[in-house]
């Protein structure tokens, strides 16, 4: 971050400080200081808002330290002076970054609870390693937005219960779904690079890769280190037969 | 004859473990790892130990600690195979590294210059080893003594001094993540009452937050946001035929590799601070004693010496606190101080106790880790290296996959996933603005400790903070606290300076009378 960056950031961060110092107070507060809790009559020094409280002040003093300096180096003044800045639209890095969050957002908090971990896993490092591996642009933004849409349909499926109605009648049907998006992926990650054969080869790599992965990695924790996956559905089902007809 | 009973006890326990194949190929392919996790930019020690933490967690505690312990020497080490021979630094600890490394590649000399390292780090981890063995013990002895009040000043000075030491900016930045680390920990119910803090009334935050996952997520996922962000690409790798151990070379410059291993140990013992710094400030002591300092940075045989030897040696340092008080000595440390725990050790003063053997088994471990890094790093750099060849947008998501099953497989739990993700992002944003992760990691870590023994204290001088004041080891911590918050303060600054440039003055003016006379 450069330096003018940096302390606007400060001061964006001084004052998100002060805030959070206040809310652990005005938290504690809440918590028995003298009164009895279970039974027990409190005294100040045992109370359990004690460190909590101690945490605060500092967290204060320290933010208003950080708000003098930023302040006092520019930093209020950069950010209000960003205000009146021309939108350029989103940066190169901004881009990236947000397609980072975005798999990893969906990996752990839509993906993983509910649909089968290989899956998961393909689904994920598929996603994640072609949208770097081709190092274009224009391509990291069309992928990013093929899987954001992907993604919306499972949490609409999800919101809506529709899995649950699916579920009656197939009870692996998000795992289904979770198929023909990474097969859907696939394809339309082919039909933009048709014509170049070095992308051919890195989606190539991206898929052997996505598939390597937990192809090691599951039976490597289901049967050796014995830990039970997040979420065992069709192809982990489909492991454990393979692996008991083997034993 | 008590020596000769703890050298005997320690080559008892080099005995005990390696009688056991399993242990010398846990130990063996532990180090090949931390080569291969040092050795590619973008990855850690840290996140090395960390995954590794997850996996060894259903192993026996020293079967564990081989393999927890030989990953990070081998990390540590493996972080000069890319500062020499692409100049990106593979770890933080080896950047002192690629400032004379590089340059001997373009001579032609990489395999010197590995051969040299693999030598001078064998070496550091040796002689860290023998401070962990004879220091640790003693400050364990002395941390008897401690009561409640130290152990929470300990806390305080752990987050003080790394948070001052670490910081890349202001100072209080490194205090401001100590204080959210601190903040972090009082998450959940309290020990002494039970009672529910900051849980928002989900019953997954009672048990408060589980110290590997969010030592995952601050470690792992700034990471692997950084790489794929900031598009690092590693470069060709300099060519070399053969990596000799350069004996000759090494004994030439016996000097640098005490003073540097002493450089590593000290910087070590300090909570929180890694060997980044103990690399970076071995090579400045390099520079500045050397007869021809003109010479750093352009290929210095001395220099990459001294860097690899201090951050080697380092971790021995870094065992001694962790040891006898339970503060981590680095950010490793503070992974392999989450993984004793979840082996049910508590490390600190009752450590000597509770487990008599486990400082002898830990010096044991490195002296073995040292031994299978020389090994490793003789015969199969070559090899090793065509890791580098692996682009970074491949292998950071595998991590990622990585850090995700490692943090829900510790308590089966994907709510631990709903925080490793958002404590890394958080991390990530604190690094971009340069508040140091260590801080906040020991403040996760000591948080506990602070707040019941603050309590408890409390309880035993009625609410009296006065002995903090009266017995001396707190006295001296408290002083320490003050004197580092105060340092930062410009008006005490130039008050010191003044004070400190008259008593100088004046001593430089009694020894001229002297010379005089």
């Amino acid at each position: 971050m450069k330096e003018k960056e940096l302390r606007r950031a400060d001061f964006i961060t001084s004052v998100l400080l002060l805030l959070f110092g206040i809310w652990i107070i005005a938290a504690t507060l809440k918590m028995p200081m003298k009164d009895t809790f279970g039974g027990v009559q409190n005294v100040w020094y045992v109370s359990p808002a004690l460190f909590p409280l101690i945490i605060s002040i500092f967290i204060l003093i320290l933010g208003l330290i950080l708000l003098i300096h930023s302040i006092q180096s520019g930093g209020a003044k950069y950010f209000i002076d960003s205000f009146s800045l021309k939108y350029n639209g989103l940066s190169s890095n901004y881009i990236r970054f947000i397609s980072i969050l975005l798999a990893l957002f969906s990996f752990v908090y839509l993906n993983i609870p509910r649909i089968d971990f290989f899956v998961s896993v393909t689904l994920f490092l598929t996603y994640f390693i072609s949208i770097f591996y081709f190092d274009d642009e224009k391509l990291l933004k069309k992928f990013t937005a093929f899987y954001f849409i992907g993604s919306m349909i499972f949490v609409l499926f999800f919101a809506f219960g529709i899995f649950e109605i699916l579920n009656v009648y197939y009870i692996y049907s998000a795992d289904i779904l979770a198929i023909l998006l990474y097969s859907a992926y696939l394809f339309y990650s082919w039909l933009n690079i048709r014509g170049n054969s070095i992308f051919q080869r890195k989606l190539f790599v991206s898929f052997i890769v996505s598939l390597a992965v937990p192809m090691i990695l599951c039976p490597t924790f289901r049967y050796f280190l014995l830990v039970p996956l997040p979420k065992e559905g069709l192809l982990i089902q489909l492991m454990h037969n393979i692996y008991y007809i083997l034993k | 004859m008590f020596i000769f009973q703890q050298i005997f006890i320690f080559f008892q326990q080099i005995y005990f473990l390696m009688i056991n194949p399993l242990n010398i190929l846990i130990l063996f392919g532990a180090v090949l790892l931390g080569i291969i996790f040092g050795a590619m930019p973008g990855l850690t020690a840290t996140l090395g130990v960390a995954l590794l933490a997850t996996l060894t967690y259903g192993m026996d505690t020293s079967t564990s600690m081989i393999a927890l312990l030989a990953i990070y020497v081998g990390a540590i080490y493996g972080g000069s195979y890319s500062s020499i021979l692409i100049n990106i630094p593979g770890t933080a600890a080896a950047a002192a590294t690629a400032l004379d490394g590089y340059p001997l590649a373009c001579q032609g000399k990489a395999g010197k210059a590995l051969g040299l390292t693999t030598t001078a780090s064998a070496i550091g981890t040796f002689i860290g080893m023998l401070f962990v063995i004879t220091l640790a013990p003693v400050i364990s002895a002395f941390a008897l003594n401690f009561t409640s009040f130290e152990f929470f000043l300990l806390a305080f000075f752990g987050i003080i001094i790394s948070g001052t030491l670490t910081s890349h900016d202001l100072a209080y930045k490194g205090w401001i993540a100590g204080f959210l680390g601190l903040f972090m920990a009082s998450v959940g119910r309290d020990q002494l009452q039970f009672y529910p803090r900051f849980t928002f009334g989900l019953y997954e935050l009672d048990g408060g937050l589980e110290v590997v996952p969010v030592l995952i997520g601050a470690f792992g996922i700034p990471q692997i946001i950084q790489v794929l962000k900031d598009r690092i690409v590693c470069g060709e790798a300099k060519r070399f035929q053969k990596i000799l151990p350069e004996f000759t070379e090494i004994f030439h410059h016996l000097t640098d590799i005490i003073r540097s291993s002493l450089i590593g140990v000290g910087i070590g013992a300090i909570p929180g601070i890694g060997e980044d710094i103990a690399g970076w400030v071995s090579y400045g002591a390099a520079k500045n004693s050397s007869k021809n300092p003109e010479r750093f940075g352009k290929g210095e045989v001395s220099a990459v010496i001294s860097a690899e030897t201090a951050n080697n040696s380092c971790i021995g340092g870094a065992m001694i606190p962790l040891l006898s008080l339970g503060v981590p000595g680095s950010p490793p440390a503070a992974m392999l101080l989450g993984a004793l725990m979840l082996h049910g050790i508590q490390p600190g003063p009752m450590l000597t106790f509770d487990h008599p053997l486990f400082i002898f088994q830990v010096a044991a471990i490195l002296l073995m880790a040292s031994f299978a890094m020389w090994i490793t790093g003789i015969l199969l750099a070559k090899q090793v290296i065509k890791v580098l060849r692996i682009p970074p947008p491949i292998f950071m998501p595998i991590i990622a996959v990585l850090c995700v099953i490692g943090s829900y497989s510790l308590g089966l739990r994907i709510f631990n996933l709903y925080l490793m993700v958002p404590i890394g992002i958080l991390a990530y944003f604190l690094t971009e603005m340069k508040y140091p992760i260590a801080p906040l990691v020991i403040g996760v870590i000591l948080g506990p400790m602070a707040d019941a023994n603050l309590r408890r204290a409390l309880m035993v001088s009625k609410g009296s903070f006065l002995p903090i004041f009266t017995r001396p080891v707190s006295l001296i911590l408290i002083l320490v606290i003050i004197l580092m918050v105060l340092s930062q303060i410009s008006l005490f600054k130039s008050l010191m300076n003044k004070f400190l440039g008259k008593i100088f003055k004046k001593t430089n003016k009694d020894l001229r009378d002297i010379n005089v006379n």
